[in-house]
């Protein structure tokens, strides 16, 4: 890829998430497909996301009785499991999982509507496609990838929970009480801004690869899996850099 | 109605239309003719404006519409009825709301109105009986008529564009969407027909071009046509050949 065609991907790319953000300002309002991507997104991952962050959790959590018990801090893996969980893990997680699931989900479709010209169809219908098919995809990341995230936080816990009072033989007292002193508003600020962000690069990112795929089957397999792959790396690094900007704004020393 | 001066298109580095240059009135029938990739798709995405030449000019009814915004454009394309290969119905959605997607998106009508609306699309297309599938449970003919049927819901075309509307039907759903084509240019309203099959060309339209590696080899009658001296047309004629030999047999 040269340079030239580099810079207008991503002249294309920023053009695309700032007016499929831009569309939920203004009308037309396609509130039923904006419902059916939440369904999709959403109830459709909800079991996927529980299941992951219950044996993340649980692996967490035996990990570290096991490190701890040799230092004799035991006591203190409710607290360590929480700030993971919270901080950290939990939102990659299910931003992960989300885009194991959604974001190749979104970019196989619009790229098989492309592919089959039903985009063209709506152009031709006078309809913008960023409208109708990208804005509603990041209205609906951006509101069930933060509340898949809540949930898979509660599975991960209670899988941790499970871990450290049958395997670890802890006290479930002491547990949920770390746990409770951990959910204070650094921790939970600091991981309740992140998966709205991952939300946003993921349904951005897989709909301009799903809406730039060309040249049939192997196309869409391209544009899918640059799709997952990018969004994936977009992820870490994001994750990266917000959490150095939160540890600085939430006061943390590093 | 449509003229392309000088139109050239490339798709990477390959030169897909070279220097076009031709002219067709709004109540004509005219069939575009030639080879798979030979840019007889791309024609009809460069009349709607969905894609822009890499030179040369598009006018429509005299209008130039190669420098025209994505906004500008909804006029132009509003002047026509496209129907894509392989129909683009959208899959989420049942035949209903295909054919009432425009309806929706533009008209206030109420459910009812809707209806009978649709209904009355469907049956002129020969289809009522697919109101309530979905695309995937359509035979390759119905889904054609389903297409030609939202297309003409969709606005007051003053010109039909087919891009392939009989590729891989069996002769007798080919033969129906043909009829059905003439049917719907009884009123004078002209259309393109883009296809490769040169037996149904001939059964509707009564103008000819022919692309090959992106020039206009051809643009004549049916006469000319059938009588041109050009080796890769006498190719696609044979084809009739072998059909009348087969009805001789």
């Amino acid at each position: 890829m040269n340079v030239k065609t580099l810079v207008n991907e991503l002249q294309n790319f920023y053009f695309l998430s700032f007016h499929g953000l831009l569309g939920l300002l203004r009308r037309p309002f396609y509130l039923r497909d904006t419902i059916e991507q939440m369904d999709y997104a959403g109830a459709g991952s909800f079991f996927i996301i529980i299941l992951v962050s219950l044996f993340v959790g649980m692996a967490l959590s035996l990990q570290l009785s096991a490190e701890l018990s040799v230092l004799g801090l035991k006591m203190y893996t409710g607290k360590v499991v929480g700030i993971s969980i919270i901080r950290e893990i939990g939102p990659v997680t299910a931003a992960l999982v989300f885009t194991g699931r959604v974001g190749s989900g979104m970019a196989s479709e619009l790229g098989s509507m492309v592919l089959g010209h039903q985009v063209d169809t709506l152009r031709v219908f006078g309809v913008d496609p960023v409208k109708k098919l990208v804005t509603p995809r990041i209205l609906s990341a951006l509101v069930m990838l933060p509340a898949l995230t809540l949930i898979g936080n509660a599975a991960s816990l209670l899988g941790g929970y499970y871990i450290s009072v049958f395997v670890s033989n802890q006290s479930g007292n002491v547990y949920w009480s770390s746990i409770r002193d951990v959910l204070n508003f650094e921790n939970v600020f600091s991981g309740s801004v992140k998966p709205f962000i991952f939300g946003y690069l993921i349904a951005c990112i897989s709909c301009y690869m799903g809406l730039s795929a060309k040249g049939g089957a192997i196309g869409l397999r391209r544009a899918t899996t640059r799709a997952v792959v990018l969004s994936i790396i977009m992820i870490i690094v994001a994750d990266f850099i917000l959490t150095r900007i939160l540890l600085y704004a939430l006061g943390f020393s590093v | 109605m449509i003229t392309f001066d000088g139109v050239s298109f490339l798709y990477g580095s390959r030169e897909i239309l070279k220097d076009l240059h031709f002219s067709i009135r709004a109540d004509e029938r005219v069939a575009v003719l030639g080879g798979s990739g030979e840019g007889k798709t791309t024609i009809l995405k460069l009349i709607m404006g969905l894609i822009r030449p890499d030179s040369g000019k598009i006018f429509i009814e005299g209008e130039d519409i190669t420098e025209k915004t994505e906004e500008a454009l909804r006029d132009v394309r509003m002047k026509f009825s496209i129907v894509f290969q392989e129909g683009a119905l959208f899959d989420s959605l049942n035949i209903k709301e295909n054919v009432a997607f425009c309806l929706r998106e533009y008209t206030g009508m109420s459910e009812e109105e809707l209806d009978v609306k649709v209904r009355a699309i469907l049956r002129r297309v020969g289809v009522e009986q697919a109101l309530e599938f979905m695309p995937e449970e359509l035979s390759g003919g119905m889904h054609r008529r389903v297409a030609i049927a939202r297309s003409l819901a969709a606005f007051e075309p003053k010109m039909f564009l087919y891009d392939e509307p009989t590729s891989g039907l069996d002769p007798v759903n080919a033969d129906n969407i043909c009829r059905l084509i003439l049917d719907l240019s009884q009123n004078g309203k002209g259309f393109i027909i883009v296809t490769h099959k040169v037996f149904d060309a001939l059964k509707v339209a009564n103008r000819f071009l022919f692309l090959q590696d992106g020039k206009m080899l051809f643009d004549g009658d049916r006469e000319q046509l059938l009588h041109s001296p050009i080796p890769d047309i006498q190719i696609f004629i044979s084809e009739l050949q072998y059909k009348e030999e087969g009805k001789n047999v």
